[in-house]
């Protein structure tokens, strides 16, 4: 019995090496960058980080001054693109940027990105008042339902997301998550495979993880009256404490032509991509945008973009 | 719960601990923890079903004692019935019920007549046709004079809810498992090794052969009308390996489980693909349930003792009725009647057992005629298993009509080349380790770097490739 006990330990053991050196050597899981949070509160990513994406058939890369993507050589003329996952893109390698598709689209600008997953609205507001003393001379919001209402307390209270409290206007700046727990979960390659793989709900609930529809989202129209009223009290705070006149929203494909409408009266300019009449511009497997929807983007961008 | 579950993941190793550390002691706390553990096992799923358990168990203990007791036929076929119409009552209700019922409401409507019989919202239980057939194969040995009956209820209700086997099988025979709960077990290393590594080839089988192959199956099948006869051909393929990686999984799983707790089950997959003709197909599938059929159907019915008519009636009996054990659909008695019409030409011209031997015994490759005729097995039992898998007879043969058709020549539409691979990986391990009572049995006599190099390659793989959960196919039976 001490026998099978003591070789079933060792297997284990060997196992588990050996599982962790088969996770790393074929990148089975994405090497995840490390954030931190600056003097501003806002989160980004400690500088000049490299890693590979899952599969590992590109890598990403943070810059110098701590955000995803190739910065640019210059700042004159500099454009900022700020958003969350879908700016962060570490899915794409970096030839398929927005900035970098739209500097080749608009060469006489300079782009840099600004992008984090889980980037909210009012964050994303907060971001472009920080670059500042980069002097931008205007700001590309990418934008999606989600990001407005998890801009605002009350409608969803995310800890881990800078929001707005109406209650008392006032910005309440994300808190890093679990950092410590974090940090052992994307060391532990092995060990973050599995949490990949077979997520705590999935175990919890036993049932099979829901694919994300390949399809962007069908319009919902049908927004809650009281979120409709967040929102709006939310573009009030937005126009008495930004500059709105250097910021064009953009909005994802089938975005909410209620907030559309909300955003456009408040004073932003606006761009709604559209990519219904396109081929499908997201992954089989994930709802974010492949190398040709960020073209695509860029192409609508490009076109409609006017300061 | 299942096999391929976190939860039995936890569960199996607290069980296998407590029974060796804490029920070593004696056979009673043996028993105790196994017949505890098996009822907590089924009762995951559904605790309400326990008591059918406890009950079915209950009768067969009692009627195996009065058996003991009263000598006169009459009584004692009188017993014998009690424990059939128990058993067989419960599994035609729960099972069959409104499959009768809908089978006689068109059978009416189809004569112009209308009947109002409404169907019953019933729940399968669980394994309910495997766990009945071993306590019927109790009653009838104890009858037959061949088992003496159990005077140990507790060991009786560990035998008839042994989990690693209740809800899919093997079929356990009275007279092999059930004295087997009669003397105490002790713990042998080279079984308990031998239990982990056939159960680790199972849980292969399972997650990385039949969940994968599953996902294209029933693709193709739910969506038959948008392939080609090609891609349906392959539709069929990857059925025939899910129902095999699926079942002869559970099998190995349930068989290495127990010999963890130093229980012998017995074989239930002999590498059924490899066969050359469909008696030696029926003779490597399946064999618990094919033999309990023999020995308590075909044999009391006259066997093939009588007349050519005898022969072939029998034959269609145990096929049909070998059918409609796996389901209340007609799907399952054409798949059975088919069977017997691919056995019966063998039968009739005493070719039935022409293929005892293992095939290409001591070579590594066959010749071209068994490789023939391996593929013509094949072939023939892959259209059978369309009618096993269909929703309903005239799907199968639509199903079956496209595969017969010029389009079978087309391009295929489907060509996932991972999971192929996986399956010809799967087949070469068969193949050179038919020999054994499951393909990697012989990987004990390699030395342990490669052994437990080749262990973390079936586990890399199964993580790599893991499907998405499914339940095991049998359960429903």
């Amino acid at each position: 019995m001490k026998k099978f006990f003591k070789n079933i330990i060792l297997f284990l053991i060997i196992l588990l090496i050996v599982g962790e050196l088969v996770v790393r050597l074929t990148h089975a899981v994405s090497d995840i960058p490390q954030r931190t949070i600056d003097e501003y509160g806002i989160q980004k990513y400690k500088p000049n980080q490299k890693g590979y994406w899952k599969g590992g058939e590109h890598t990403w890369l943070i810059n110098d001054y701590g955000w995803p993507g190739i910065a640019p050589n210059s700042l004159d003329s500099l454009i900022s693109i700020i958003g969350d996952s879908y700016i962060e893109n570490f899915m794409n390698p970096n030839e398929c940027h927005q900035s970098e598709y739209l500097r080749k689209m608009l060469p006489d600008y300079n782009f840099m990105e600004f992008g984090r997953s889980g980037v909210s609205f009012i964050e994303a507001l907060e971001i472009s008042k920080q670059m500042d003393t980069l002097n931008p001379k205007h700001h590309l919001i990418y934008v999606n339902d989600d990001d407005f209402y998890e801009s605002i307390c009350e409608a969803k209270r995310m800890t881990d997301v800078t929001q707005l409290s109406l209650k008392d206007n006032k910005i309440k700046y994300g808190e890093m998550k679990g950092s410590s727990s974090k940090k052992v979960l994307y060391n532990w390659k092995l060990l973050y495979y599995f949490y990949n793989r077979f997520p705590i709900d999935y175990i919890k609930n036993n049932l099979t993880p829901k694919k994300v529809s390949p399809e962007e989202p069908s319009p919902n129209d049908n927004v809650p009256s009281n979120h409709i009223d967040a929102i709006t009290k939310l573009m009030i705070y937005v126009t008495d404490n930004y500059n709105i006149n250097d910021k064009t929203l953009v909005f994802h494909p089938n975005s909410n032509s209620s907030i559309i409408t909300i955003a456009k009266n408040a004073g932003f300019n606006t761009i709604l991509l559209d990519s219904s009449m396109d081929k499908t511009w997201t992954f089989d497997y994930d709802s974010h945008w492949t190398c040709y929807g960020h073209n695509k983007a860029a192409e609508q961008i490009s076109q409609q973009l006017s300061f | 719960m299942l096999f391929n579950s976190i939860e039995f993941f936890l569960f199996l190793p607290l069980v296998f601990i407590l029974y060796w550390l804490i029920g070593a002691k004696n056979i009673k706390s043996q028993n105790l923890l196994i017949a505890f553990a098996s009822y907590f096992f089924y009762g995951w799923w559904d605790w309400r079903f326990l008591f059918l358990i406890l009950f079915s168990s209950l009768v067969d203990f009692t009627v195996g004692h009065m058996l003991k007791k009263h000598t006169k036929p009459p009584t004692r076929k009188l017993l014998l019935w009690v424990s059939i119409c128990v058993n067989l009552g419960f599994l035609g209700f729960f099972k069959y019920y409104n499959f009768f019922v809908d089978s006689l409401v068109e059978s009416f409507t189809f004569f112009g007549k209308t009947l109002e019989i409404s169907t019953l919202n019933i729940i399968l239980p669980v394994g309910i046709s495997f766990y009945t057939f071993q306590t019927l194969s109790y009653t009838i040995d104890v009858y037959k004079n061949k088992l003496e009956p159990s005077k140990d209820l507790l060991a009786f209700m560990a035998f008839v809810s042994f989990f690693p086997q209740l809800v899919a099988g093997p079929i356990e025979r009275a007279t092999n498992l059930l004295p087997q709960f009669h003397v105490q077990r002790k713990f042998v290393y080279a079984n308990a090794v031998d239990g982990l590594r056939q159960a680790l080839w199972g849980l292969f089988k399972k997650v990385v052969i039949a969940d994968n192959c599953a996902k294209y199956a029933n693709l193709i099948f739910n969506n038959y009308e948008d392939y080609s006869g090609s891609t349906l051909l392959l539709g069929a393929f990857f059925f025939a390996f899910q129902i095999y990686g699926d079942f002869s999984g559970y099998s190995d799983i349930a068989i290495g489980i127990s010999r963890l707790f130093g229980f012998e089950l017995k074989k239930n997959f002999a590498f059924p693909y490899f066969s050359r003709d469909i008696a030696e197909f029926w003779r490597r599938w399946h064999i618990s349930l094919s033999t309990w059929f023999r020995d308590y159907l075909y044999i009391p019915l006259g066997g093939s003792r009588g007349g050519t008519k005898m022969k072939v009636r029998n034959t269609f009996i145990i096929f049909i009725v070998s059918g409609f054990w796996h389901g209340a659909n007609w799907t399952f008695i054409v798949w059975g009647a088919l069977n017997a019409l691919y056995f019966l030409p063998l039968l009739l011209m005493k070719k039935n057992r022409v293929n005892t031997n293992l095939v290409a015994d001591g070579k590594y490759i066959p010749s071209f005629k068994e490789l023939y005729q391996m593929l013509f097995t094949f072939f023939i039992t892959l259209i059978a298993w369309v009618f096993f898998r269909a929703d309903n007879v005239s799907h199968a043969l639509s199903y079956l009509g496209n595969i017969f058709s010029s389009s079978v020549f087309n391009n295929l539409e489907l060509f996932p080349t991972d999971v192929l691979a996986l399956v010809l990986f799967f087949l070469i391990i068969e193949w050179f380790g038919r020999s054994g009572n499951y393909a990697i049995e012989k990987v004990d006599f390699i030395k342990r770097p490669v052994r437990w190099s080749f262990y973390m390659l079936l586990i890399i793989l199964m993580f790599t490739f893991t499907g998405e959960q499914q339940e095991f196919i049998y359960f429903q039976f």
